[in-house]
């Protein structure tokens, strides 16, 4: 138990779920400290998109050590997120005279943002059935 | 000819898109991590320093970034990203952990070429 613990495929959503709370964040933060009336609502839903992923990285930790409770939510959250971000980059386009992270449900990080939490539900899923097929 | 930062992001790309398919081959052939795939991941890390040092000339000169934040923001992620990887998996060296030198090498190369954009 201990050992599927630590090593797994949760191993590579923790990675990913780092790397983009470490992008989105900074680039929230440089694009709101240095420019921020080009596009503030951008920039501030790339803070949240950056919040979410720190979240969710946390989530998935917590998950992996058999707390499924907070994940179920969050990777909810931010595929609600990314949906809801992402339709309306394309429906308001002049709330984005600049990209968000999840504009266009994460084109400029290769929709990567939309797989994320798809992936993380589908892994959670898995995690879910394997728990109750142990007991 | 195009400049020595232009070449060295190029031999980065070019090693971290190998490390990369190396590091999925070996997790998905289901066994340890292997060592020569650690080494291979510094070796990318060394690389990544020099382009690093190279990518100081800018900051220094007087040919400044149009955005000196975000360059310096890529300049020090591509330096910390496979140090901070290869220390998440150090005792650990299952099937997955292969995995996390894959996510890190791609990692790494997205920022290259971000940070030659950016210059």
């Amino acid at each position: 138990m201990s050992d599927e613990r630590r090593s797994g495929p949760h191993q590579v959503l923790l990675a990913l779920y780092a790397l983009f709370t470490l992008a989105a964040g900074a680039r929230s933060l440089v694009q709101l400290t240095t420019r921020y009336d080009d596009a503030p609502v951008a920039y501030w839903l790339s803070l949240a998109a950056a919040v979410t992923y720190a979240l969710g990285w946390y989530a998935i930790r917590q998950a992996s050590a058999g707390r499924t409770g907070f994940a179920s939510v969050m990777l909810w959250v931010e595929l609600a997120g990314v949906a809801g971000v992402g339709t309306l980059s394309l429906v308001v386009r002049d709330w984005f005279p600049d990209a968000s992270v999840w504009s266009d449900y994460g084109i400029g990080y290769g929709f990567v943002p939309a797989v994320l939490p798809v992936a993380g539900l589908l892994w959670l899923r898995h995690r879910k059935l394997a728990a109750l097929a142990n007991n | 000819m195009p400049s020595v930062s232009t070449q060295i992001t190029w031999i980065v790309v070019g090693y971290a898109a190998l490390v990369a398919v190396l590091a999925v081959t070996a997790a998905a052939r289901g066994t340890e991590r292997p060592r020569w795939l650690d080494q291979m991941a510094w070796m990318l890390e060394l690389l990544v320093v020099v382009r690093a040092l190279v990518g100081l000339g800018p900051l220094l000169g007087g040919d400044r970034p149009e955005s000196t934040s975000t360059y310096v923001g890529y300049l020090v992620a591509s330096v910390c990203v496979l140090p901070i990887a290869m220390r998440s998996v150090q005792d650990d060296r299952a099937t997955w952990s292969a995995a996390v030198v894959a996510v890190a090498a791609v990692a790494v190369g997205v920022v290259a070429v971000r940070l030659q954009m950016t210059a």
